[in-house]
């Protein structure tokens, strides 16, 4: 470990409330408590009431930064790649959420910071000043971030084109991309479904991908993208 | 006297007049301070922006002072929580400011002697009190080891206890105050004291202020702002103790004027504590909690040096009030 050199939190400037919008946030000792909590509430929600199997864990890389990203079947998705995510990393590793669906007040900001740890981004209309903050967070803090890049919940189970915007985040950087494919969540908790049956869920993870060498232009971007739903989608086919 | 009635009093909140006289006071200003902004904003003597920044600053104070008043006004017990609430916000901002708050382990052991700080405050324990800064210094130094990372170790450890010394030794010293029969009065000066200490400096040094002190630890500090802060305090400190603490020693006026020369030289000293250590990370404020104000250290940083001074100046002259009661350990025994 380097000498102690004085690193102000990120968000160390926002009041409480713009703490939990921001993506600035950096978690203090009573946010990992809460964590942490929160984590071994939702194991055992998912290994009771869902009965989650893991396959593939290894391929998680044992350092940050890296990115996990799956088909997107339903809002359990991000908490049950989570899961997945050894313990000593999990409160450094946040699922990227709509923010015009979990962060449209400040009680739903807070739950969906708690339980899910999720940074928040608007999906209509992405500034290219917040793809920016994400990368500079996911490379410079360091952390892993969770993403769906679909950009929306799959409406009838298929898998959607990937958005070039996991391209912006991970384009000529060495953050590794961890390919993972869910199975079960559609049935559990699809677009349609108000409350998660008690269906049998599984997460495949893939062994993890490079793009340092690729362009960060719009042609590496789409390529990225492009890559990576090809490894999601063959994890589906295993 | 039963338990109930040793930390929850209320019913002689206003036994002293001192208390009584602050209460009024304080509960007048902030009446009055937002309808003299707005007076002066209609009469166009106030700018929309500065108008702005009273009203806010008005808001926050009109947040805090409950917030501390109320549990001097309650009694012990609500005291002691009010003082451990305030050492840990602090020292949360403290150990986010510098980037210590990523030091898990270190922190928490912070937290944790804070919070036997806070047992030993309620407990009246004194010599517990006094036994956690060599026992929290060994814990950190231990504790820091386990990481089995040399580089670094000196400066997590040291940082980590100058945190404790100053935001939970430091401000505890607040809690003590509790073990002194007439501790109401002499809690509400300190505080009231502080913060009109620190009002009276900037109002002095914008008046009279020529000669900057420490232009690299806080540019705005001036000779002229520190004698007017020590000339308007220190008297009205005087005045309230040797009111406060009229019938015990130190209710002799050289006294009363000595503990007021303490509040207004340890609180501005405290200042410039903090306005090294925000100078030497780079930020400004120590967090954005306190709209107006920045955050909860930069309100308290005063208290760090007085509390602590102020209370053994006080033990030294009107005797210890060192008690063998242990109200809560007697009830574990019992």
């Amino acid at each position: 470990m380097d000498p102690f050199t004085y690193k102000p939190a990120s968000d160390h400037c926002l009041t409480e409330a713009e703490r939990v919008q921001s993506v600035q946030r950096e978690p203090g000792l009573v946010g990992v408590i809460g964590r942490r909590l929160a984590c071994a509430t939702l194991d055992v929600y998912f290994a009771l009431y869902h009965r989650l199997t893991i396959t593939g864990r290894i391929n998680i890389p044992g350092t940050l930064p890296f990115v996990m990203v799956a088909n997107h079947e339903s809002h359990l998705d991000a908490m049950i790649l989570a899961a997945a995510v050894p313990r000593p990393l999990r409160h450094r590793v946040y699922p990227v959420a709509a923010a015009d669906v979990f962060f449209t007040s400040l009680p739903a900001a807070t739950l969906t910071t708690l339980f899910v740890n999720a940074l928040p981004i608007h999906r209509k209309k992405v500034p290219a000043r917040a793809m920016a903050d994400l990368r500079h967070k996911l490379v410079n803090e360091p952390c892993g971030l969770i993403l769906f890049p679909e950009g929306a919940r799959t409406r009838d189970g298929a898998l959607l084109k990937f958005k070039p915007g996991i391209g912006m985040l991970v384009a000529q950087t060495p953050v590794k991309v961890v390919p993972c494919w869910i199975e079960g969540a559609f049935e559990a908790l699809g677009a349609d479904t108000k409350f998660p049956k008690p269906t049998r869920l599984s997460l495949n993870i893939g062994p993890p991908l490079d793009f340092e060498h690729v362009s960060s232009d719009r042609e590496g971007w789409e390529q990225i993208a492009s890559e990576i739903r090809g490894a999601v989608e063959r994890l589906g086919r295993d | 006297m039963n338990l109930r009635e040793f930390y929850f009093d209320p019913a002689n909140a206003f036994a002293s007049p001192v208390t009584l006289w602050i209460s009024l006071a304080v509960a007048t200003a902030l009446v009055l301070a937002p309808l003299l902004t707005l007076a002066l904003a209609k009469a166009g003597r106030l700018n929309p922006a500065t108008r702005k920044d009273v009203l806010v600053r008005t808001a926050t104070w009109a947040v805090i002072v409950p917030a501390v008043l109320g549990p001097i006004l309650l009694g012990r017990g609500p005291i002691v929580l009010m003082v451990a609430t305030v050492s840990l916000l602090c020292y949360g901002e403290y150990a986010r400011a510098i980037g210590l708050f990523r030091e898990r382990l270190l922190s928490g052991l912070v937290v944790l002697a804070i919070l036997v700080l806070a047992f030993a405050n309620a407990d009246l324990y004194y010599r517990l009190f006094v036994a956690m800064t060599p026992l929290t210094m060994v814990a950190l130094a231990t504790g820091a080891v386990l990481r089995d990372s040399p580089a670094g170790y000196i400066q997590r450890v040291a940082l980590a206890l100058m945190g404790f010394l100053l935001l939970g030794a430091g401000l505890g010293h607040l809690g003590l105050f509790t073990a002194f029969p007439n501790f109401r009065p002499l809690l509400c000066v300190l505080v009231l004291c502080v913060q009109a200490n620190d009002i009276s400096a900037y109002c002095c040094g914008k008046a009279f202020g020529r000669r900057h002190l420490f232009p690299n630890t806080s540019p705005n500090k001036t000779l002229g702002g520190h004698l007017g802060a020590l000339a308007l305090t220190a008297p009205l400190a005087a005045w309230l103790l040797s009111v406060a603490l009229a019938g015990t020693p130190a209710g002799n006026i050289w006294h009363c004027i000595a503990l007021g020369v303490i509040i207004s030289t340890g609180g501005q000293l405290g200042d410039l504590v903090l306005g090294s250590i925000k100078r030497d990370v780079g930020i400004k404020d120590m967090s954005a909690m306190l709209p107006g104000h920045g955050g909860i250290l930069d309100r308290f940083n005063s208290m760090m040096l007085v509390a602590p001074a102020a209370y053994h100046y006080l033990a030294a002259v009107n005797g210890s009030p060192e008690t063998a009661a242990h109200p809560l350990l007697n009830l574990l025994r019992n």
